[in-house]
């Protein structure tokens, strides 16, 4: 790459015009590469001043305590215990909203299973939500790629639409496709090669046409979303 | 707001793993941060998943922060922009370009005024001003708004390829005359 194609490359993903794909090639790129990295800098110094165009607006007063919650190893308050601690400890990097649960035969199905599988290999689970927040489909992942999902909420998907599964890894910018889930399954197997599920991995069923999305990406409506975390302290 | 050095330091403190050092960062940052994510996906859930998203990745970046290669709102800046362009690829979404605010306020010659409050914002819109209209038009499209090549090809109503090129080209313009 000439200096001159280094330079335009950065250019064009510090102003984020560059197709998801080709950001990720420089994201993965910037590590390994001090050039790239000081070009990367330079533009973003150079364009520093555009930011002003963007008025001020302060964010929910909620953000700070789900960021706070989010971070690793975020500490649970001392007087929690077992399932509460549990849900501290594991509930809070959801990307959506702080999830109630509340005493929801879910959760204590879901606590009971935690509490009596043995620590050392930790599964990683999740809950996929509706966009209100409603516990639809449990998922269990190993690291080695094989995903379980159980239906606990089953909503009717409509006919001509079918439900794609995705997991998107911490630092991907495009999702991976996990096949299709028959509209009427309640539960739903796979075992993948392609993704590594690891704690913080997005996991979220669209709704596509059937066949599944023409693009290889998500087209159409997220149904369900969560984010995976270790089922033991970590 | 906190003063740039004051970021600088704090940044480093976020880096040895200072939580308190963080929310100091959050609550200088936030509402110029919030805004940074909302004028580019302009949904203030997604804007605030975006933000959370940003944080996280300064608590684990912030050791990489060069104070040599830029000012510390500069490269939070950067990653805020890149956690909300992630947030709009990964809702599926696309942005919509025929939006009929979009970009007015990206092109008005007050809003070039306010970049010029600055010595670094003068030369920046010195460097703009030299370029052709178009080519600064997208490129303020994709800085403010997170325009895509193909979303400013719509909103200009050029072919892509013609975009592309002009982008590039504008950015280069930009890189010498700045340089």
């Amino acid at each position: 790459m000439t200096p001159e194609e280094r330079d335009a490359l950065a250019g064009e993903y510090v102003l984020g015009t560059l197709e998801a794909g080709a950001a990720r090639e420089v994201e993965r790129a910037l590590a390994g590469d001090a050039e790239l990295r000081g070009a990367v800098a330079w533009w973003e110094a150079a364009f520093a001043p555009l930011t002003s165009f963007a008025p001020e607006e302060a964010p929910p007063p909620d953000l700070w305590a789900r960021i706070e919650a989010a971070l690793p190893g975020a500490r649970a308050a001392p007087q929690r215990q077992g399932f509460e601690r549990w849900r501290f400890d594991h509930w809070r990097p959801n990307p959506w909203r702080w999830l109630a649960l509340g005493s929801s035969a879910v959760a204590a199905g879901l606590a009971a299973l935690l509490l009596l599988r043995p620590a050392p290999e930790a599964p990683l689970m999740t809950v996929l939500l509706t966009n209100r927040d409603q516990p639809a489909w449990l998922v269990e992942a190993d690291r080695g790629g094989a995903l379980r999902l159980a239906a606990v909420n089953r909503q009717p998907v409509p006919p001509d639409r079918v439900m794609q599964l995705w997991a998107l890894p911490q630092g991907a910018t495009a999702p991976t496709s996990l096949g299709l889930i028959a509209p009427e399954a309640g539960q739903y197997s796979v075992s993948t090669t392609a993704i590594r599920p690891s704690p913080g991995m997005l996991i979220e069923i669209t709704l596509e046409p059937p066949g599944g999305s023409p693009t290889g990406r998500p087209t159409g409506q997220i149904l369900f979303i969560g984010r995976l975390s270790a089922a033991s302290g970590s | 707001m906190a003063a740039e050095p004051d970021l600088a330091r704090l940044l480093g403190a976020v880096a040895a793993g200072d939580r308190g050092a963080l929310r100091r960062v959050y609550e200088a940052q936030s509402a110029r941060l919030f805004g940074l994510a909302n004028a580019i996906l302009r949904d203030r859930d997604a804007a605030a998943d975006a933000l959370q998203d940003a944080f996280l990745r300064i608590s684990q970046r912030a050791s990489q922060y060069d104070p040599t290669r830029g000012a510390p709102a500069a490269w939070l800046a950067g990653i805020v922009r890149h956690a909300a362009l992630d947030q709009a690829r990964l809702r599926g979404r696309e942005l919509p370009s025929n939006d009929p605010a979009l970009g007015d306020a990206a092109v008005a010659p007050e809003a070039l005024e306010r970049v010029s409050a600055s010595a670094d914002g003068r030369k920046l819109r010195e460097c703009l001003e030299g370029l052709e209209e178009k080519n600064r038009h997208g490129i303020l499209l994709a800085f403010i708004h997170g325009l895509s090549h193909s979303q400013v090809a719509a909103r200009l109503s050029l072919p892509l390829g013609t975009v592309k090129a002009w982008i590039r080209r504008g950015l280069l313009q930009l890189r010498d005359c700045m340089s």
